[in-house]
């Protein structure tokens, strides 16, 4: 009788904390997915880098080339479109752009790569493609980290509050109901 | 009667929407899996040695689709995939591959001898031409077609290997390269890419 309620106030205690734990985790998500929503919370586009005339020569001379960035952020669905305005062919890993013409690339993955790429001079660039944020992104984030965080506060609960019943006098009954 | 011909309307307009949604869909252009080329650029003509010795010129090819692949016949892992994506291009394919050349140039040409070509493409298809020829030739299909290549030293073994580029060209029936493939691209997009290039040419 006395396990019986115990295990009654403890799975009553439990929900509770899950309920809370939900609505805590609702909230550092949501908070975060707002802080990250610019960079890359946005649905797939075409994304467009040309590279300049005179590129090549700048690269011989070792010399950067400011309209290109080092590091470029894109999200699954994207396709990067690059057009060649310079005087030679280029390469940026598996694509290869003929002078004069557009070539493209889409990026279907979620991947950081480092491509070998000949606009560059560094000779690499660094293509990062994230997943993006969807609701479904969100939901699966509270549902994994709700239990989670429902065990570790549950856990913290009963060493700060342990769970005791109250003694009650022979032949009353014990009501959870509130 | 009354119910009969609501029938018959209900069908026809069934059929009718059936139909238009078949054509929007057939009408709708090819999504092209590869790296369109656009504007599509002559490809660079060269003239190599196939498998059995005999010149073959790139420029003669036209009037077929060709795919091109760089590789070496002692690659352990890239080179086989690609070989045996041919197959499932030209199974895929099916009648339309009479109209597709599957060419393999190599980027070693110290091992790559015509008689190692043809028995190495034995193994996966013998219709693909493979092609090799003298340093200086192939260092001009290469640089033409950007084609990475380096020797690399294996200390563990007599052996070396040679670090490549693995990309496909198709160049189209009209001799433009069109688009380029990257390594692990499915055989089936490759080979619808393939498909619809021949109906635009």
């Amino acid at each position: 009788m006395h396990q019986n309620l115990v295990f009654r106030l403890a799975a009553r205690r439990l929900f509770i904390l899950f309920i809370i734990s939900i609505a805590i985790v609702w909230g550092v998500s949501e908070v975060a997915f707002l802080l990250q929503k610019e960079a890359y919370d946005r649905p797939p586009k075409v994304i467009e880098l040309v590279i300049p005339g005179g590129t090549a020569d700048r690269i011989a001379a070792g010399q950067p080339v400011p309209a290109i960035p080092e590091e470029m952020v894109f999200v699954v669905g994207d396709t990067l479109v690059i057009h060649n305005a310079d005087r030679i062919d280029h390469e940026l890993g598996p694509l290869w752009v003929p002078t004069g013409t557009s070539a493209s690339l889409n990026l279907d993955q979620a991947s950081k790569m480092a491509y070998s790429c000949t606009f560059q001079t560094s000779r690499y660039l660094d293509l990062d493609v994230r997943q993006p944020t969807t609701w479904q992104t969100r939901v699966t984030a509270i549902a994994l980290a709700a239990p989670a965080t429902t065990m570790f506060i549950f856990v913290y609960s009963l060493v700060i509050r342990p769970i005791q019943p109250k003694n009650k006098p022979a032949g009353e009954s014990v009501s959870l109901a509130k | 009667m009354n119910l009969r011909r609501y029938l018959l309307v209900g069908l026809s307009s069934l059929i009718g929407l059936s139909v238009v949604f078949t054509m929007l869909v057939s009408s709708r252009p090819h999504e092209f899996q590869g790296s369109v080329i656009d504007p599509p650029v002559p490809a660079r003509d060269f003239t190599l040695i196939d498998q059995t010795g005999k010149p073959f010129t790139l420029s003669q090819a036209h009037g077929t689709l060709v795919l091109l692949f760089f590789g070496y016949t002692h690659c352990p892992d890239v080179c086989p995939i690609t070989l045996a994506d041919f197959g499932r291009i030209k199974e895929q394919i099916g009648a339309t591959a009479d109209k597709v050349r599957f060419v393999f140039i190599t980027t070693d040409p110290d091992r790559d001898t015509p008689e190692r070509i043809a028995a190495y493409l034995a193994n996966f298809d013998p219709a693909i031409i493979g092609l090799t020829g003298d340093s200086a030739t192939l260092e001009m299909v290469w640089r033409d077609y950007g084609v990475y290549r380096v020797k690399v030293d294996n200390h563990d073994l007599s052996d070396y290997t040679v670090d490549h580029s693995s990309r496909l060209y198709a160049v189209g029936p009209d001799g433009k390269l069109h688009l380029t493939f990257s390594f692990g691209t499915e055989a089936e997009a490759m080979a619808a890419d393939v498909q619809a290039l021949l109906r635009e040419n």
